[in-house]
């Protein structure tokens, strides 16, 4: 069987630094100086009060498990053979919700409200992706 | 008439079986579907003024027939002023329903047939229906590359569901056994011959947790079509037009983890702006033909319209209130999940079934004496919420 390649996030030049950070190991997101919201996913103008006065900020990291799915069969083909593998929507500290996996713990062990920090994967060359892992202590 | 006497009514219906037809080409469907709805309609074909496609997945070639005006020429509608597409995904029918009632009530259109169709039994593999189901509506930046698909979405909602609200597995595969009864009593359902059990459902492969492989809809090659003309014009046509009462709808995501309650979603301000422009509630409803694609959005659909309190849903799918003969008949149709789903066409049979159970066409599965229906559609990654009202009457 050929290995499909996994799926790059096709990036909008707006969301850039958010990718470049990740590269770095830090998650980033933007924050609104105008009503200071906290905002993710990375936008053009603020999504509550529409400013273009935007700058971005690095996370603390910590969140919780808002839901999360553990994906036993019928993958997307380039997740196959990662299965099982959880999908998870994380809450940060700071307000915002991320979709990624958590890693580093039996999948089944993984509940809602659990607290989670993130860790991050390298993809290839190009890309980093933050995932999250349950907190230690 | 009331204050909703300018609105439009349906006048007929028509629909294909669901299921795998390998050497059936996708336009069949669609003008099969549309010349049953135009017959039972009763009227000349030249009346259609206005025709409305939605959009099919499976083929990009197929679909640009839908766009550049094939069913019109198929159909040899001789007084058709336009063909144009409207698609909101799963919401489809809801959305094209609102604007041609509005088209209508403005007189800019007289007589609107709707049509869907499409192939996503036979025309993609099982693996390529996956596939386009991990891409299509889900964020290719933020969602894509973590492995994102729609199984998986639909069992984030489920676990953040039970974890809100206690609700069980057993309740989850209560929707299936519900909806397969009801598909039971339907030619046109892919399930239609045998009932399953909570047990059988619970066996069943596992997709992802908790969700499994017989509480998801299958795909499946299938159409429908509708006809719509003004409320004024409708009874001189048919002798049980069914009325559009209500309308509400809400978007409230494109990318899934920007929905601010996955156990939710926005149903309870679209049922809301759609019952109070009826003029009714959800105890006048004779039948709730609820939104199915996994059982955790009939569950969600149900209460968030106020049909019961926030986690009683499940009992009413185990006691059997929502099954032939209960007194909540619900996704009568049997559903995504038994009659199958056909992509936009899976509310699209539900919006047809709410309206042959109001013209007293449903056959074995008719509730008896039906004046009132709610029915629901969501689209993409349950990015909205749309509830449509229907009756016989205006009242």
């Amino acid at each position: 069987m050929t290995t499909i390649e996994k799926p790059v996030p096709v990036v909008n030049p707006w969301a850039k630094p958010f990718w470049d950070a990740a590269n770095k190991e830090k998650l980033v997101f933007q924050h609104c100086k105008g009503c200071d919201k906290n905002i993710f996913y990375p936008r053009i103008a603020c999504p509550e009060c529409f400013s273009d006065d935007l700058e971005w900020i690095e996370a603390s990291g910590k969140g919780r498990v808002y839901t999360y799915t553990v994906v036993e069969s019928n993958a997307p083909s380039a997740f196959v053979g990662d299965m099982p593998y959880v999908i998870a929507i994380v809450k940060l500290e700071e307000g915002v919700q991320f979709l990624s996996n958590i890693v580093g713990c039996d999948p089944h062990s993984v509940v809602c409200e659990m607290p989670v920090e993130v860790v991050f994967e390298r993809l290839n060359d190009a890309f980093t992706l933050p995932k999250f892992t349950p907190m230690q202590g | 008439m009331g204050k909703n006497a300018k609105r439009a009514a349906f006048i007929g219906i028509g629909e294909v079986p669901t299921g795998r037809f390998p050497e059936t080409a996708a336009i069949y469907h669609a003008i099969e579907s549309a010349k049953l709805a135009i017959r039972d309609a009763g009227i000349d074909k030249d009346e259609i003024d206005y025709v409305m496609p939605t959009a099919s997945l499976y083929s990009p070639a197929f679909n640009t027939e839908l766009v550049t005006c094939r069913i019109v020429e198929e159909l040899g509608l001789k007084n058709v002023n336009k063909n144009c597409q409207v698609f909101a995904g799963g919401s489809s029918s809801s959305c094209a329903l609102q604007l041609a009632s509005s088209l209508i009530e403005t007189g800019k259109a007289k007589t609107v047939l709707f049509v869907h169709a499409d192939r996503l039994g036979t025309g993609v593999t099982a693996q390529g229906g996956i596939d386009l189901f991990s891409t299509a509506g889900i964020s290719a930046e933020w969602e894509v590359p973590f492995g994102q698909h729609y199984s998986a979405i639909a069992a984030l909602a489920t676990n953040r569901y039970k974890f809100e609200t206690g609700c069980t597995d057993e309740e989850l595969s209560a929707v299936c056994v519900s909806n397969r009864k009801w598909a039971r009593l339907n030619p046109n359902a892919f399930f239609n011959k045998k009932d399953i059990t909570i047990e059988e459902v619970m066996a069943s492969k596992m997709l992802s947790t908790p969700l499994r492989a017989k509480q998801s809809n299958m795909l499946f090659d299938g159409g429908g079509a509708f006809v719509l003309t003004s409320a004024e014009r409708a009874p001189d046509l048919c002798p049980r037009p069914v009325y559009i009462l209500g309308e509400g709808g809400t978007v409230t995501h494109f990318v899934y983890s920007q929905e601010p309650d996955v156990s939710r979603f926005g149903w309870a301000k679209a049922g809301k702006k759609a019952f109070e422009e009826a003029g009714l509630t959800p105890k006048d409803m004779d039948v709730a033909e609820i939104y199915d694609s996994y059982p955790i959005y009939q569950m969600i659909g149900l209460e968030e319209l106020g049909f019961c309190e926030r986690g009683e849903a499940g009992k009413l799918f185990v006691s059997g209130d929502t099954w032939p003969g209960g007194r909540l008949p619900c996704t009568t149709n049997g559903g995504m999940l038994s009659q199958g789903h056909t992509g936009a066409g899976g509310a699209v049979a539900l919006l047809i079934e709410a309206v042959r159970q109001l013209m007293g066409k449903a056959g074995d599965r008719q509730v008896r004496d039906a004046r009132f229906a709610v029915e629901t559609a969501t689209g993409g990654t349950y990015m909205d919420a749309q509830v449509t009202v229907l009756g016989t009457e205006i009242p």
